[in-house]
């Protein structure tokens, strides 16, 4: 019999695609539960959207390290910011909002607060404005002769204690972060947080 | 004719005017329906959004202990199984499970894509897993086809 004779015709099983579907909810459940009840999240990135304000009382963070960066933000591919690295950060009363404008609802604030300690591991993030009272253990200030613009100087130290903070953040990068009592919540406001680089008129 | 009868009839004449529409359409409908066409579709937009965050995050994809590579294997083989669905419609089972189960844990390294990435994944894999294909002898269609004509004017005589 020729080939061309033959015609084949594709068709979906509902039986079956309901219970792959279901299948593959129950693991994605599954997998949601169990980092809910620890509150941990793998690898959790937050950049490319813009500024966005990180507000705690407390940090205490270890090998903390402070370097020049050029990075993207919201309105320019290129700014000048700097970049922290820390091992091992606790922070308590953790609040990080976004203020984004959408069409048709007008100025939306989202916010992530966590009110028991947040655990972080392999944090880092690049700033444009810290505001807060900063202590340190071992603090050096270290310079290079070199033109990488990156490690021409670095402030490095073995603890930091910061208070009372508001940081203008444009990057934050977190290996492993552990949010007690996490709550995501949304609300209108009449226009964004304007808190930028003192006279910089942004 | 009892309810069941009517029922196989019902689906029995669903399939018969698929099958209609798949001899009389154009050549791209038959090649799509040979496939799991928008199985496959689905899945390779499952790996593009999975792709995007490790794709914004390649400058530190490779440190040591960062779970951004992972994403990035995630993503890349979700979206190679995508493409080879279109060429390989007869592993759909297997590409179906195993989107299912790159998309849940891309969850891990890429935020499965926003979330959208391992929902459209599930989705995706689920109707890979569901597809199936029946083969319809030309011959035998026609002939069919030509037969229930017939009687269709011979009841109307």
């Amino acid at each position: 019999m020729n080939k061309e004779q033959k015609i084949i015709v594709g068709k979906t099983m509902k039986k079956k695609f309901f219970t792959a579907l279901m299948a593959g909810f129950l693991a994605f459940g599954g997998l949601i539960a169990a980092f809910g009840f620890t509150g941990t999240a793998f690898a959790l990135p937050l950049g490319g959207i813009g500024d966005f304000y990180v507000e705690f009382d407390e940090l205490q963070g270890t090998n903390f390290q402070l370097l020049p960066h050029v990075g993207e933000t919201g309105n320019s591919d290129a700014e000048p910011m700097v970049r922290n690295k820390m091992d091992e950060v606790v922070i308590t009363n953790l609040h990080i909002y976004k203020d984004l404008e959408l069409p048709g609802i007008g100025w939306v604030r989202f916010h992530i607060r966590s009110t028991g300690p947040t655990n972080i591991t392999g944090l880092i993030h690049d700033a444009r404005l810290i505001e807060a009272d900063l202590s340190f253990n071992e603090l050096e200030i270290e310079e290079k002769n070199t033109t990488e613009f990156s490690q021409n100087w670095s402030q490095n130290a073995a603890t930091i204690n910061i208070k009372g903070a508001k940081i203008v953040t444009d990057y934050l990068f977190q290996t492993v972060v552990s949010l007690d009592g996490a709550k995501i919540s949304a609300e209108r406001i009449d226009g964004p947080d304007m808190t930028t680089f003192p006279g910089s008129g942004k | 004719m009892n309810r069941k009868e009517q029922k196989a009839l019902k689906k029995q004449a669903k399939q018969d005017r698929k099958f209609e529409k798949v001899v009389d359409g154009s050549r791209f409908k038959q090649w799509r329906s040979r496939r799991p066409f928008w199985g496959a579709t689905l899945t390779v937009l499952a790996g593009l959004m999975i792709l995007y965050i490790p794709l914004h995050l390649y400058a530190i994809a490779f440190i040591p202990g960062s779970l951004v590579f992972v994403g990035f294997i995630f993503g890349g083989l979700v979206l190679i199984i995508g493409l080879c669905e279109y060429f390989y419609p007869q592993l759909s089972t297997f590409f179906g499970i195993a989107t299912i189960f790159l998309s849940v844990l891309s969850i891990m390294g890429a935020l499965g894509g926003f979330l959208i990435g391992t929902l459209l994944g599930i989705v995706a894999g689920a109707l890979n897993i569901a597809w199936d294909k029946e083969e319809i002898d030309m011959d035998t269609w026609e002939r069919n086809r030509k037969q229930e004509k017939l009687e269709q004017v011979n009841e109307a005589v």
